[in-house]
């Protein structure tokens, strides 16, 4: 099956349906690809009303000093979230939607999930743009900035690795698309993103530990919110998550997927 | 020293390649099988699409695979093409592979046929840059160069395979291998797209076709395989395998007329309890014999070239039939399609016919330069539409000298030659 190499010697093709996927998306509307930063900015607007002026969240205060913003604080988990289910999320959709494509035409079958990924990147990408720009506003911002990109790799990396085993089951049993919505569900509340691992004690506290996301979350929070760096644990946790779930995401999926695709 | 010319070389070698599927049924199946490969051991729910075929292509050559729907051309095709994976042999591919097994494939309907094109022919494997080279041909070609900034979903079905096909055979393949499309279009994208194959051809692109037009495989392509059932049935030069399996499809079609006609004389038999043993004519009319006459109107068992010669159809009509078409076909015994004609192509209208009679196609000098000939005669309805009665091949003539020098091939064009002096 598709080696790394052989995905990269099909990059224009990666490159071309992450073009058409996103120019087909925003096709007749007015404002085009402006809507994927509306989204997440009035998302971030919608938490700063509910989060900030109703519900009146307390979050710790920033890494310059200033007085903790709630809606910040959690968008900065939100970007990361949206990446992880995003990934696992168009992984599925897009091998699914590939199956006429891979019965009329060689070409790796990882491309269209790669493609996908890229989008979904891209999109995390906006969102962490809109998130420094208000950093940038409340004046909270320092080179710790940079340990985004590390961040999102070894996220894409733990992300694609689940999407591409889930993927692949997903064509001879698509339950699993529909359960995927229910576990990233119950994920997303084992995650602490709308609240603080700090409120969670005993084997509760273990259990979040052993999340990798729980470390992601953590990670971005440390290096936008808080300024400062990712514990060593983090870091540990992070790649060992997205090495052993790309790696072996990789292998179960090149050794089902041409049975596979015969059934797409 | 004998001079022994080189094998060519393979562009494709298929070794021993058998390809099974699994049935897809409405129920899912247990994860369990699906991680263990049980399943591929059970033979019970497996269909064997491919039954331990081997063949090699040629470098440069157009290729064929005929049979009928389900015989595993299709899949064969996606074998080639690295689509499929084989479930035993192998398949060797010497060369860039282009595939048109769909027109189109990958077409979004909302994008543009620019956008398309772009799309389509990096599925393809071309880079930007030479999309970019023939871009402009792509559309010219296409003939859809008005409608090439709409979406896709605007264009008729005819612009939107004609863009497909386009894209399709302007990607520089070494191979290409096409599955049944080019019965797409109107006559006129239809010669062009023989055209284009010609030319690629001639610039020593491989060509592997399935198809079912039997006209495409006599007169365009080197060499043939015929498939049924996953197995395969013969290799060969394209005339040699369309005659094979023409000559099968007849067959079939014949006994399948005699069952019927057995059925039916049952049916008689048992109200009638005649007994009678003679199989019940189904059709209204039928060929009874084809003979050959010389000029003095004696049945003769070969023809003469350059000599008066008829050939004579013997007919049995159980009903009365309206403007019958009698016609014939001439093949040379390497299964050449000469000529052929019929009593509609000449405008002559028999008017109504029944009982027996025969019909007589007579010529002043036979054309034919001596050797042996074979003929199709056929009776159909007025419209050409209903075949009553087909003798594909059935009947033998043999052509002598006639006492003079015989031009070569097989046609006398009795031309007369002059010498003029001067501009």
């Amino acid at each position: 099956m598709s080696t790394p190499a052989q995905v990269y010697a099909y990059r224009t093709l990666i490159v071309n349906l992450a073009q058409r996927d996103l120019k087909a998306r925003y096709k007749r509307s007015i404002l085009g690809w402006l809507w994927s930063l509306i989204n997440p900015a009035s998302t971030l607007g919608i938490y700063t009303v509910v989060f900030g002026v109703i519900l009146k969240g307390v979050a710790p205060t920033m890494g310059s000093g200033r007085t903790g913003i709630f809606a910040l604080y959690l968008f900065c988990a939100l970007v990361v979230w949206n990446l992880f289910s995003g990934t696992i999320n168009i992984a599925i959709s897009s091998f699914q939607s590939a199956g006429g494509l891979l019965t009329r035409t060689y070409f790796p079958p990882e491309a269209p999930m790669v493609a996908g990924l890229v989008n979904v990147l891209l999109q995390a990408v906006i969102e962490a743009c809109i998130l420094m720009f208000f950093m940038l506003v409340v004046g909270n911002v320092s080179w710790t900035v940079v340990i985004i990109l590390p961040i999102f790799v070894l996220l894409a990396c733990f992300a694609f690795g689940i999407g591409l085993v889930l993927a692949v089951f997903n064509i001879r049993y698509r339950d699993v698309a529909y359960l995927v919505g229910i576990l990233l569900q119950v994920w997303f509340y084992a995650t602490p993103i709308v609240y603080e691992i700090t409120l969670i004690g005993g084997a509760g506290h273990t259990f979040l530990q052993c999340n990798p996301m729980t470390h992601f979350v953590y990670a971005m929070r440390q290096s936008i919110y808080m300024l400062g760096t990712p514990t060593l644990i983090n870091w540990v946790v992070m790649a060992i998550s997205a090495a052993v779930s790309l790696v072996g995401g990789w292998m179960i999926f090149s050794r089902l997927a041409p049975r596979v695709i015969e059934e797409l | 020293m004998a001079l022994i010319k080189p094998e060519p070389e393979s562009a494709i070698v298929v070794d021993h390649v058998s390809k099974s599927f699994r049935l897809q049924t409405d129920r899912a199946h247990s994860v369990k099988e699906l991680i263990t490969r049980r399943d591929r051991k059970s033979g019970a729910d497996h269909f064997q699409a491919l039954n331990d075929v081997s063949l090699e292509i040629p470098k440069g050559s157009m290729y064929a695979l005929v049979g009928h729907n389900g015989s595993g051309k299709s899949t064969l095709l996606r074998c080639i093409a690295g689509i499929y994976q084989t479930t035993s042999g192998s398949v060797r591919v010497d060369g860039r592979i282009s595939t048109l097994l769909e027109l189109g494939a990958g077409f979004h309907p909302d994008l543009t046929g620019r956008e398309n094109v772009y799309m389509n022919a990096t599925i393809l494997g071309m880079s930007k840059k030479q999309i970019d080279a023939v871009y402009d041909d792509i559309v010219a070609f296409a003939g859809v160069e008005q409608f090439i900034d709409s979406p896709v979903k605007v264009y008729s079905s005819g612009m939107y395979v004609r863009l497909g096909f386009s894209v399709a055979v302007h990607v520089d393949p070494e191979i290409l291998i096409i599955d049944e499309v080019i019965a797409v279009g109107d006559a006129e994208f239809q010669r062009r797209c023989f055209d284009h194959l010609y030319a690629l051809r001639k610039k020593g692109v491989t060509v592997v076709v399935v198809t079912h037009g039997l006209n495409t495989v006599e007169s365009m392509c080197d060499g043939a395989a015929w498939l049924d059932h996953g197995v395969l049935q013969l290799t060969g030069t394209g005339p040699e395998v369309a005659a094979a399996y023409m000559d099968k499809v007849n067959a079939a079609e014949r006994a399948e007329r005699e069952a019927a006609d057995e059925a039916l004389a049952e049916e008689l038999g048992e109200t009638t309890a005649s007994g009678s043993s003679k199989p019940v004519q189904v059709e209204d009319v039928q060929i009874t014999a084809v003979e050959f006459l010389d000029g003095d109107g004696e049945v003769s068992p070969f023809g003469v070239h350059r000599d008066p010669f008829t050939l004579r159809v013997h007919y049995d009509a159980i009903r009365p039939v309206p403007s019958p078409v009698f016609g014939i076909a001439l093949f040379s015994s390497t299964q050449v399609h000469i000529t052929g004609t019929n009593t509609k192509i000449d405008g002559v209208d028999l008017g109504t016919i029944s009982g027996t009679g025969h019909v007589d196609f007579a010529v002043d000098a036979l054309p034919l330069t001596p050797g042996d000939y074979e003929i199709t005669v056929a009776i159909s309805d007025e419209y050409v539409q209903h075949n009553f009665d087909r003798r594909e091949r059935e009947y033998h003539l043999k052509v002598r000298h006639g006492g003079r020098l015989a031009p070569e091939g097989f046609m006398d064009l009795r031309g007369s030659w002059s010498v003029g002096s001067g501009g």
